[in-house]
């Protein structure tokens, strides 16, 4: 008896001993919907894959609260690998709030699509998403297929819009700048203001609440714009009453991005954890959970047609190339074009 | 004979002194730490340079304070943020004060399930009423459907600044009464009695004597009420449908959308300059009431 408890108490002791040498990597990234769906698709599976690795997910809720909770922690960080806005990692690499990120950290970041590699960031994007029109599917009875629907006088006062700076505005502005025939952003944007003057009196909301999408799927707003990951999965909890579509004349991308904090205390625990996440399977898993597309080139070719079909990794060539370091240079004369010439206009 | 009581006058004071030193002590640590600090950091970003995305670079510049009193939007921005809030405190004012009047004259039971009736709106979050309103007001929502049954044209009740002052209102009623009746203190039932059987008519009497003898609890609900308009965002956020420009909004948009913290902070700051403004002008009405 005696005997038998020493030895449970030793088994117990080294179960301890085990846990306190495993090394835990701090992650933050958005909490909600992305959290679960993340935690899912990639923290378990890491874990479980490496039982000498605990990662601990620290959501918040936008990448603003990211960026001030690792500047309250610049001389001692707690966190160990973010992932976030691309513009917001700019302020935040120039911040030196990032260690560098380049093929001696993972050899993935050669697999990397192009636009997942952004000059003068310290971080790699995770993942791709793009804007799409979203509609209530009782309001709007034949899914729409241009970005020309939500200009149609019949939705007048049932158009659901988060205007700048909201980079959905952002993305919007851009795409209509194309739809009226504009040149490159950067080359002005007249055209695609003059555009969203005339959709001015058909919008509800431009502060749509609790977010775009439940207002869509509850019928309050008729048709507006949204981030496809999110829409999708909305979309599976809607009953049907959400449609999502990636009208014809193609979208443009929001980058999430994923780093290493500059100091932060799991070190190599940390690299290997941002291997997995950028590694094919890895991507191509959380693609088919919540329909953000794969950054890694070699991923596509693992997603199910299914899930394919339902993001943009089936058609990045018809993306509208938005350098998103660029357009944050242009963001507040735009955001001052809005608030002037365009939100006036609506009742 | 005159120096001796001087000098133990002079004593107990002291001794008071540092009591009242040594009791104050922690709550002006827990001050400084907690709001002193943090509200002077405030005020250094206000003075540093927003960069492109995000950054902030640390300099010493006027630009975000000139930049922000020589735009027209925000000119209009800070008045309209004083104007809304004025009108939702009237309105407040208006509406809460004969139920605070009622309240203070109720007695016994019937008071006290008044009075939680009253605070019960506190018990529920802002965010949950705001909701509440958005329901009523909505486009199929039974105010407008009301309005259109009396063979009227409804006027947009939401997503605008209609929504937003119905709200706020709303929102800003239970604080009101819970001022006013604290400051109705003085009002006692007999000196309304008196002024009746002395012949007044019942507006002379609440002309002449309930509201003069009141007026510390109005003073008093303005300035809260003022105070919480201000800063209020969340109705704002809700119910603006994205056309109401506050400067609790702003301040938002630029401290977590746009990542302007020197603006943020510049708005910041002139937020708690109107709310010393109203400090002050609370401190002159009270002087000249008493």
């Amino acid at each position: 008896m005696k005997n038998r408890s020493l030895a449970a108490s030793a088994a117990v002791l080294a179960l301890t001993a085990g846990a306190v040498q495993a090394e835990t990597v701090v992650l933050s990234a958005y909490s909600g919907i992305f959290e679960e769906n993340y935690r899912a698709a990639v923290v378990e599976p890491f874990m479980e894959a490496h039982p000498d690795i605990d990662v601990e997910f620290y959501g918040m809720p936008n990448s603003a609260q990211m960026l001030g909770t690792l500047r309250a922690q610049k001389s001692a960080p707690q966190i160990d690998v973010m992932i976030l806005d691309v513009s917001v990692a700019k302020a935040a690499t120039d911040e030196g709030l990032f260690a560098p990120l380049d093929e001696s950290v993972t050899a993935h970041v050669a697999d990397l699509y192009p636009q997942a590699r952004v000059e003068g960031v310290n971080a790699v994007g995770v993942t791709f998403d793009n804007l799409v029109m979203l509609y209530n599917t009782d309001k709007v009875t034949e899914a729409p297929t241009s970005w020309e629907a939500l200009w149609d006088p019949q939705w007048k006062g049932q158009v659901s819009i988060p205007a700048v700076p909201d980079i959905q505005g952002t993305t919007l502005t851009i795409i209509a700048n194309r739809l009226a025939g504009g040149e490159g952003y950067m080359d002005g944007m007249e055209p695609g203001i003059a555009k969203l003057m005339e959709l001015a009196p058909n919008v509800q909301t431009w502060e749509p609440r609790p977010d775009v999408y439940q207002p869509i799927s509850s019928g309050t707003a008729a048709i507006g714009i949204g981030w496809n990951a999110r829409a999708q999965v909305y979309a599976d909890k809607s009953d049907g009453k959400l449609g999502v579509v990636l009208p014809e004349e193609g979208s443009g991308f929001q980058i999430n991005v994923i780093g290493l904090v500059q100091d932060a205390p799991a070190g190599d625990a940390a690299k290997t954890f941002l291997d997995y996440a950028l590694s094919p399977e890895v991507q191509a898993r959380f693609t088919e959970t919540m329909f953000y597309a794969p950054t890694n080139q070699k991923a596509a070719a693992l997603v199910s047609e299914a899930a394919l079909e339902r993001t943009a990794a089936g058609s990045m060539d018809e993306m509208i190339p938005i350098n998103w370091l660029e357009v944050a240079t242009i963001r507040d004369a735009v955001t001052e074009q809005w608030r002037r010439r365009i939100i006036p206009l609506s009742r | 004979m005159t120096a001796v009581p001087a000098v133990s006058a002079g004593r107990r004071p002291m001794g008071g002194q540092q009591v009242a030193v040594a009791l104050l002590l922690p709550i002006a640590l827990i001050n400084v730490v907690g709001f002193m600090l943090p509200i002077f950091n405030l005020a250094r970003y206000s003075f540093n340079r927003a960069t492109v995305g995000g950054g902030i670079e640390n300099v010493l510049t006027l630009q975000n304070w000139t930049g922000l009193l020589g735009d027209p939007f925000y000119l209009q921005l800070i008045l309209n943020s004083v104007f809304v809030s004025l009108g939702v405190t009237l309105c407040a004012l208006i509406l809460s004060y004969p139920i605070a009047l009622y309240l203070h004259r109720a007695s016994g039971s019937w008071r006290t399930f008044l009075t939680v009736l009253v605070i019960s709106p506190l018990l529920t979050s802002a965010v949950v009423r705001t909701y509440g309103w958005i329901a009523i007001l909505a486009e199929e929502g039974p105010v407008v459907s009301a309005i259109r049954g009396m063979g009227l044209t409804p006027p947009p009740l939401m997503f605008n600044i209609n929504g937003v002052f119905i709200g706020l209102t709303e929102i800003l009623m239970p604080y009101m009464i819970l001022a006013l009746l604290a400051g109705f203190g003085r009002l006692d039932p007999r000196v309304e009695e008196a002024a009746r059987t002395l012949g007044a008519t019942p507006w002379q009497s609440f002309r002449r004597v309930i509201l003069p003898l009141t007026a510390p609890g109005i003073a008093l609900g303005c300035l809260l009420c003022f105070v919480l308009a201000v800063s209020s965002f969340i109705t704002p956020k809700l119910m603006g449908g994205g056309r109401v420009f506050l400067l609790a909004t702003e301040i938002y948009d630029q401290a977590i959308v746009t990542l302007n913290w020197p603006l943020a902070s510049t708005l910041s700051i002139l937020v708690l300059v109107i709310f010393g403004a109203a400090l002050v002008a609370y401190s002159a009405v009270l002087k000249r009431l008493d």
